[in-house]
């Protein structure tokens, strides 16, 4: 997420909502817990919770499940950043998704901001409660703000892949800012 | 993208200006950003934008806005100067009252827009937008090459925007003068108990809730470190009723109130007309030769509806919000207009936005507007979305 769907043309000097979200870092991160929250629909998802969690540089967070599935959504710091989260688009299930693609878009009074897919998959389920309470994303945003459950094509590639992070090297790349 | 901008923030940050207040947005925990050269709040520590934004339609809100400039415009020619880059007519602005206006180029294309004042016969006071301040100033500069008598002296001072429903109950506590008798579009220089300097105190505003512009003189380090002081004093002595205001709710407040923000609902190729100003131009100056820049366009416009196709309006939605550049659909698939502002309503809920559309489209028309490669449901509507507040005689 947070390649900012905001078209910004030459004479629009006059707001700058990608910057404005930024600026939150310093104060948060010393604050910041990147862990699925025990008891959420995700954690609890299979008996033995999830096999891993991962994290993009771009602040979506994916927790990978037995079952070659897994549940993405956005980090506690992209959360904060936003601020107030007023609208939640989601994907469709039976959606096919590529890495990259856009899965759907969280939405702030002041900004919107797409999430992408880190996974190649299929849509298996979407978090139908952010529709009528979007400011899930705010107060449980690894766990009951979960935006998508994705089947994995493939689970070793997932599992292989250099450009998903630890929880240690995300948590270092919010340190850089 | 987000850690790219980020760094690019920090990096300039040390060459953005500070306003005098700078020192106590930081002490307020204020997200600083870079805006039109200057480094201002966003938002404050422990308040959301919602909340922000509430509070100033429902209590009163501090919003620093040191970063626009101010200008003294005096002499014979003064008027004639002002009348000729602006559409205003000044012999129906009596002294110590103020009005929006609009600087015209040549093709009645709007430069900025600014709040004139008349102080004198021969003395003016305006203030325009930070992001035009350069030029803003070249452009007066040059058109004043035409008049030889009068001086143009821009200059920055602390500007400190006092908005709200208990805007005037707060300020009254700084001084003896009766505020309820300054109505809307008046302005006094006043003393502000703590401050030595003469504050002139402007009731105007920029949300839709009634309120004052203070210009506190901040020409030495005295006086600067004196409206720092009062900023802390109303901030510190009254916190049931006052909060620090950012640039976030700044702009969803106007935005509710169909106010424009200039490089989104104005810019050099649109005409006031366009912009549903056509009240900025007096009946006085609508004759023939009227000698204001483009005048020959926007009197045109006026007289005959056909020589122009889009004009601002209001546009409704719920889901995701309509966002500046998104294209606007008529329900038959023609393309009509696109948004220039938008976004969730903190006061009414669903979306609201401004736009530009075929003026045929009327309001309670139902539209589409293109969202991230998706067409969502839109109406047309009415500006303001909030009702104005203001404070009239």
């Amino acid at each position: 997420m947070f390649r900012s769907v905001l078209r910004t043309s030459t004479v629009r000097a006059a707001f700058a909502p990608r910057i404005a979200t930024f600026s939150t870092s310093r104060i948060i991160a010393n604050s910041i817990s990147h862990k699925v929250s025990k008891g959420s629909h995700v954690y609890k998802y299979l008996e033995e919770g999830p096999k891993s969690v991962k994290y993009t540089a771009e602040h979506e967070w994916l927790a990978s499940f037995a079952d070659e599935s897994g549940f993405v959504g956005i980090t506690q710091y992209a959360s904060e950043a936003l601020g107030d989260v007023t609208f939640v688009e989601l994907p469709e299930v039976g959606d096919r998704v590529e890495i990259g693609d856009t899965i759907g878009s969280v939405e702030s009074v002041k900004s919107a901001s797409e999430i992408y897919s880190p996974v190649a998959g299929e849509i298996v389920a979407v978090n139908t409660a952010l529709e009528s309470e979007p400011s899930l994303i705010n107060t449980d945003p690894i766990g009951e703000g979960w935006i998508a459950h994705i089947k994995y094509d493939d689970a070793s590639a997932v599992e292989a892949s250099e450009e998903l992070l630890s929880e240690e090297d995300y948590d270092a790349s919010l340190e850089e800012h | 993208m987000f850690r790219v901008a980020n760094k690019k923030f920090y990096s300039t940050a040390s060459t953005l200006l500070k306003t005098p207040l700078h020192e106590a947005h930081i002490e307020l925990g204020g997200k600083m950003v870079p805006y039109a050269g200057f480094e201002m709040p966003v938002l404050y520590k422990d308040q959301s934008h919602i909340e922000s934004h509430n509070w100033v339609r429902s209590k009163v809100g501090l919003f620093d806005v040191s970063h626009m400039l101010q200008h003294r415009i005096e002499g014979k020619d003064a008027q004639a100067l002002l009348q000729k880059i602006t559409p205003i007519d000044l012999d129906l602005l009596p002294a110590f009252t103020s009005s929006l206006s609009v600087l015209l180029n040549e093709q009645g294309g709007v430069i900025d827009d600014c709040i004139i004042t008349r102080h004198g016969d021969e003395s003016f006071y305006m203030v325009t937008n930070a992001g035009c301040r350069e030029k803003d100033v070249n452009f007066i500069k040059s058109e004043a090459k035409n008049f030889s008598n009068l001086t143009h002296e821009p200059f920055e001072g602390t500007l400190l925007a006092v908005q709200g429903p208990k805007a005037q109950e707060l300020l009254q506590k700084f001084t003896n003068e009766d505020l309820s008798k300054l109505y809307f579009g008046q302005t006094k220089f006043l003393k502000l108990s703590p401050i030595n300097a003469t504050v002139h105190v402007a009731r105007s505003g920029y949300t839709g809730e009634d309120g004052f512009e203070l210009s506190i003189p901040s020409s030495t380090p005295e006086e600067s470190k004196q409206s720092l002081e009062f900023f802390r004093t109303l901030l510190n002595e009254f916190p049931d009723i006052v909060k620090p205001i950012g640039l976030a709710a700044r702009d969803s407040l106007r935005l509710e109130a169909g106010m424009c923000l200039y490089g989104h609902e104005l810019d050099e190729t649109i005409t006031p007309i366009e912009a549903a100003l056509t009240w900025l131009i007096p009946k006085t100056r609508r004759e023939q030769n009227n000698g204001f820049n483009g005048s020959s366009k926007i009197l045109a416009q006026i007289k005959d509806k056909t020589l122009f196709s889009k004009r601002r309006i209001g546009v409704t939605s719920k889901g995701p919000s309509p966002r500046d550049g998104n294209k606007i659909f008529s329900e038959d698939g023609t393309e009509i207009g696109y948004i220039t502002s938008g976004s969730p309503s903190p006061t009414l809920g669903g979306n609201v936005a401004q736009a530009y559309i075929d003026k045929k489209a009327k309001i309670g028309s139902n539209i589409k507007i293109e969202i991230r490669g998706k067409l969502r449901d839109g109406v047309v509507a009415k500006l303001p979305f909030v009702p104005s507040k203001f404070h009239k005689a």
